[in-house]
């Protein structure tokens, strides 16, 4: 053990307590793959902020550990040392049955693809979450949500039935009908042709400054990323970069830059996942 | 390709594990009943080769009226033939030694004073001739006059008595006070049968009155042929012109009496067959299932076979290949565990007396039949799969999320409606038309309703599943739906699961239709024709005749009638063979008529029973031809004897085909052959109930055979008869639920890999893993209900027709056991549970991320 995870362990000693804007954030947060010589540092000691109602999206090259962040901050990974609140809970402190609870009633999730249950219709696809929480469904709310992703004539068909853009908004409908404090979402337009991925940008985009809602975003789409309020840019397990209000072309700039550095990295880092 | 095939049964073991186990069951029931089959047969060649060994056998020539006669053996029965003539053939050069063979029903009271009966062996007296060398006494003496008596080791051993013990016998319908003087060794276990020794006057006397016996037992000098000693015998007895007899070769008499048996023990091994085949039927459905199911998941991997140059029928073989191994190693496994339970079978039947031959056999036929059937029917379930490999183009399969397009059920819809339709138009004839083609019509039909509802099965799983789980989705917010969802989306699945279960069911649902049927109608036909106030039966078939005097001397009994019962053979005119004229008669005596017994005629009179008139049984009448006024023809040993039929009747209180007067019967009937079947008893006007019992009871039991029942303990003892006989067909399938529960855990445990990442995506949204493994549960349970209800419906829907059908053998009543039918509901939901245990675990375990991840 380094001084560094020691420090980490203890994080009441390291902690700044983050403004109140702040809703989720990490503190010497690592993750580690495997034991002995094949140990894979994912993610190397990151203090990192999201707050609240912000649209913020992170990059970085294959392997460098992003998707591992949102992992980790989602509760879907345990944590290897460091500490992760969301919402004002320990996500890394929580058992099994906690982290569930969790993620039906305050997390909300986006895949890059396989993102619906085949056999139920759009309609029970978005109020999945709240019929397994067994919580009654906001009418209102979820009228709303699906007017505005659009789907108001295909609630009752089955995803088989619906294009890969329909299929992705359905599931940005089910990450926001139970209000949660959190979207995470994972290269949620990874799979979809560049007008549908722009359609979904814009519509979670919108969730953030109409709604007020959360999203955190993983993306290696520099056009992605420029929809965001903040993009934080990851390499080797470490926070590297950090643009505020991005376009395309900074995103871009900053993408390069980055890959002169890391060049020779890349190596053996590609290797990795 | 080999190579690969082996190496993706070594990845993927658990997943053939399941088809292995189904294999090993099917293949252990096979395996099983062939080795027990050879095991019995070879017990019996044995009794055959240690009790007859003769070289030649004298004995009547013409078959005549099977006897049920307790001690006969496996054969026909043949007209009898004079003893004496044994005395002319010991005269013959080159015989030992010609014994007359003389045995006949006996009662031996072992040492606890109950008599020394085995459920299913016969129990028989025989002489036993100071020269018969084939004997060994091997403790005490041979007997010596009507007190004494000698045992068979394993008879002395089960009836707990030792050389020396006073006991007594029920000889001739008479009690007699014996004593035990010796131990017989017949060189060979004999299955159980209880044999007592007599000497030879005293048997004689008992089974020989007339000095008559089944047949002469020649023994030859050292050295002298068979063949040489037939022509000789044969010789001498047309020298003495004696008519009606034949001689045969030992050889050929042991080879006929193996025959017999074999034709006997090819029934058992039908029967058990029936199961075998039922199990390895859905072995094969599970075979098949995880087969198409690892093929739909390894897509990807024949895919990359393909592009690297496989062509299509190396993928094919390649699975079938993989079929065949686990086929050969499960049938290998299987003849073990067969083995296994033959040893079981054997200790289970050694409880109940009956020693079978020391070794269990393992032939190389049964070796082989056993590892061919395991295997072929392996590959041929895995063929279909296998096909669909082989002819998906590379391409398509390496496409993102392949998934199973489901096929049209059109195909099926129609040929299962027609085959259903079929069956059932076979069933309604065989209902309204309940003559002698109604038992074939109606397995006809229901052969084709049970094979066109599984073959319609995914249909209607498709439409009735949606109602059955309409409760869980109602109760159980949202599994219930989700359950619901993944039962229906693939009927085809779901159906061939639940075929397993179906057939179980549908065997199960038609059995407890039958037995509660039986029973209804045997109290009915106990409270409708048997008014007797006791009955007097005996364990051992036979009432002996003394005890009737004994009975009518009470003063608490009114009156006794004897229900007697004997072999009749119609005259040649008649026509057909003599098996085909020879007939079971019974006697009553006319005064029980309305008295102790009670049924109507439906066509003709009753009224002329007592003048010498007959009653016939409808569906014999129907058979024959006969109507009223008819005369029917006996032949007899003293020329031709003819009765009028003076009604028909159609009753289940006596099975005989005719009823006869004691007269006709007497005349009819040898006397050697009558024998009592059971007495109806009336009590006295003053005698209480109880009072007769007791005394009844008093006077019948130093015949220690006899049981004396009332018209409850009558019909329950009835009654009871139908339960054994389903016992051992409930014992039988249980197997098939076992196998069934399996087929369910892997189905589902597939369909958990299947579906991998949709269980993964409903984790991360917030599914608890109680809940997901109470998803995969409903649908165990959803599966189990539609196969055990689809098969019931077909089981009990076939069996309701059958009391229409088969009214002339005793079933007049229609009863349904809801109550049983509900409870196999319960044993169903309850499988369902089981089979959802470690799939649900499985999948409750699988970690979320890499779930979300999974390929």
């Amino acid at each position: 053990m380094t001084a560094h995870t020691l420090t980490s362990n203890h994080p009441a000693r390291s902690l700044t307590a983050p403004p109140a804007s702040v809703i989720a954030y990490a503190r010497g947060l690592v993750k580690t793959y495997g034991t002995g010589e094949t140990e894979v540092r994912a993610l190397d000691g990151i203090d990192v902020d999201f707050a609240r109602g912000e649209l913020t999206a992170i990059m970085g090259p294959s392997g460098s550990g992003k998707s591992s962040l949102m992992h980790c901050m989602a509760g879907l990974d345990t944590v290897t040392a460091g500490t992760v609140i969301v919402d004002d809970m320990n996500v890394g402190r929580m058992s099994q049955r906690q982290l569930t609870a969790l993620r039906r009633t305050r997390l909300g999730f986006i895949f890059q693809s396989f993102n619906l249950i085949p056999t139920l219709t759009a309609a029970e696809n978005i109020t999945l979450p709240l019929d397994i929480a067994r919580r009654p469904v906001d009418r209102a709310h979820f009228a709303a949500i699906v007017a505005a992703v659009g789907l108001e004539d295909r609630l009752h068909h089955r995803p088989s039935e619906l294009s890969g853009g329909q299929q992705q908004r359905v599931a940005c409908a089910r990450a926001l009908v139970a209000r949660p404090a959190v979207v995470f979402a994972d290269e949620p337009t990874g799979n979809l042709d560049s007008k549908s991925a722009g359609d979904l940008l814009r519509f979670l985009r919108g969730s953030v400054d109409d709604l007020g809602q959360t999203v955190v975003m993983v993306t290696h789409d520099a056009r992605a990323a420029a929809y965001a309020h903040r993009v934080l840019f990851l390499a080797d397990g470490r926070l590297v970069q950090e643009l505020t209000d991005p376009t395309q072309a900074s995103v871009l700039d900053v993408m390069r830059s980055m890959g002169d550095e890391t060049e020779t990295e890349h190596e053996h880092d590609g290797a990795r996942r | 390709m080999t190579r690969v095939a082996l190496r993706g049964i070594r990845a993927h073991l658990v997943r053939f594990l399941l088809s292995l186990l189904a294999v090993t069951l099917g293949v252990a029931f096979v395996a099983g009943t062939l080795s027990l089959r050879t095991m019995m047969g070879s017990t019996f060649s044995g009794i055959v080769a240690s009790s007859m060994q003769a070289d030649v056998y004298v004995r009547g020539s013409e078959p005549a009226a099977s006897a049920a006669q307790a001690g006969s053996s496996a054969g026909d029965v043949r007209e009898a033939i004079p003893a004496d003539l044994a005395r002319t053939l010991n005269t013959v050069d080159g015989v030992r030694h010609a014994l007359p063979a003389v045995s006949g029903p006996i009662v031996l009271v072992g040492a606890d004073g109950t008599a020394v009966v085995s459920s299913q062996a016969p129990t028989f007296g025989m002489a036993l001739h100071p020269d018969d060398d084939t004997l060994d006494i091997v403790a005490g003496r041979s007997p010596v006059g009507a007190g004494e008596i000698a045992l068979e080791s394993a008879t002395l051993e089960s009836s707990g008595l030792t050389v020396g013990d006073e006991t007594s016998v029920v000889l001739a319908g008479e009690v007699q006070a014996v004593s035990v003087v010796g131990e017989v060794s017949l060189g060979a276990p004999m299955a159980g049968a209880t044999i007592v020794f007599l000497d030879v006057a005293t048997s004689n006397a008992a089974y020989a009155p007339e000095g008559l016996v089944a047949s002469v037992d020649v023994y030859g000098d050292t050295g002298v042929d068979e063949q040489i000693l037939v022509e000789r015998v044969g010789a001498a007895l047309a020298a003495a012109d004696a008519a009606g007899v034949e001689t045969v070769t030992g050889t050929a008499m042991r080879t006929e009496a193996t025959a017999d048996i074999n034709d006997m023990l090819g029934f058992v091994q039908t029967f058990m067959l029936v199961f075998a085949g039922i199990s390895l039927f859905v072995g094969a459905f599970i075979i098949s299932n995880t087969f198409a199911m690892s093929v739909q998941q390894r897509m990807r991997e024949f895919a990359l076979l393909r592009a690297v140059g496989a062509s299509p029928g190396q993928v094919f073989a390649s699975i079938l290949i993989q079929a065949a191994v686990v086929g050969l190693v499960g049938s290998a496994l299987g003849i073990a565990a067969g083995l296994g339970l033959v040893s079981l079978v054997r200790m289970a039947v050694a409880q109940i007396g009956m020693n079978l031959s020391g070794s269990i056999p393992l032939d190389p036929a049964t070796v082989v039949i056993s590892l061919l059937v395991g295997t072929l029917v392996s590959i041929a379930a895995a063929a279909l799969p296998a096909r669909r490999a082989a002819l998906t183009p590379p391409v398509e399969a390496m496409r993102e999320a392949g998934g199973a397009r489901s096929r049209s059920l059109r195909l099926r819809s129609i040929v299962g409606s027609v085959l259903t339709v079929a069956g059932l138009a076979g069933l309604v004839a065989a209902w309204s038309r309940p003559d002698p083609d109604g038992p074939a019509l109606l397995g006809l039909g229901a052969a084709g309703v049970v094979v066109g509802v599984l073959v319609l099965a995914p249909v209607i799983a498709r439409y009735s599943l949606s109602a059955m789980a309409a409760v869980f989705v109602v109760a159980v917010k949202p599994l219930g739906r989700l359950a619901r969802g993944n039962v229906i989306r693939n009927p085809r699945r779901t159906a061939n699961t639940a075929g397993a279960l179906m057939i179980g069911m549908a065997l199960v649902g038609a059995a407890s239709v039958l037995a509660a049927s039986a029973t209804v109608s045997t109290r009915a036909i106990v409270d409708d024709g048997w008014i007797a106030d006791f009955s007097v039966q005996s364990a051992a078939g036979v009432v002996p005749t003394g005890v009737v005097a004994d009975l009518r001397a009470l003063d608490t009994v009114d009156s006794v009638d004897e229900l007697r019962y004997g072999p009749a053979m119609l005259a040649p005119a008649a026509g057909g063979t003599v098996a085909e004229r020879s007939i079971i008669v019974v006697a009553l005596p006319p005064a029980a008529l309305g008295h102790t017994l009670d049924f109507d005629a439906v066509e003709g009179t009753l009224a002329g029973f007592a003048a010498g008139q007959l009653a016939v049984q409808r569906s014999v009448a129907d058979d024959r031809g006969w109507t009223v006024g008819d005369d029917v023809t006996f032949t007899t040993a003293a020329g031709e004897a003819s009765a009028p039929i003076g009604a028909i009747v159609d009753t289940a209180v006596i099975g005989a085909p005719i009823i006869m007067p004691d007269d006709a019967f007497e005349r009819i009937v040898p006397s050697s052959q009558i024998a009592i079947d059971s007495l109806l008893i009336t009590s006295a006007a003053s005698a209480t109930p109880a009072e007769v019992r007791d005394d009844l009871t008093g006077a019948a039991a130093p015949y220690v055979v006899l049981s004396v029942l009332d018209k409850e303990e009558f019909a329950g003892q009835l009654a009871g008869q139908v339960d054994q006989i389903l016992g051992i067909l409930y014992a039988m399938l249980a197997l098939s639920i076992i196998i069934a529960i399996l087929g369910i855990v892997n189905t589902l445990a597939l369909s958990v890999i299947e579906r991998t990442r949709e269980i993964g995506l409903m984790r991360a949204v917030g599914l608890g893993r109680m809940q997901l493994a109470g998803i995969i549960t409903i649908e165990s349970i959803l599966t189990a209900l539609f196969g055990t209800v689809l098969g019931m419906a077909v089981g009990v829907g076939i069996a309701s027709l059958m009391p229409a059908v088969f009214t002339g053998i005793g079933l007049t009543e229609l009863a349904i056991p809801w109550g049983q039918l509900a409870s196999m509901l319960g044993v169903a939901a309850l499988v369902g549970v089981l089979a959802a245990l470690w799939p649900a675990i499985h999948a409750a375990r699988l970690p979320v991320l890499q779930a979300v991840s999974a390929d």
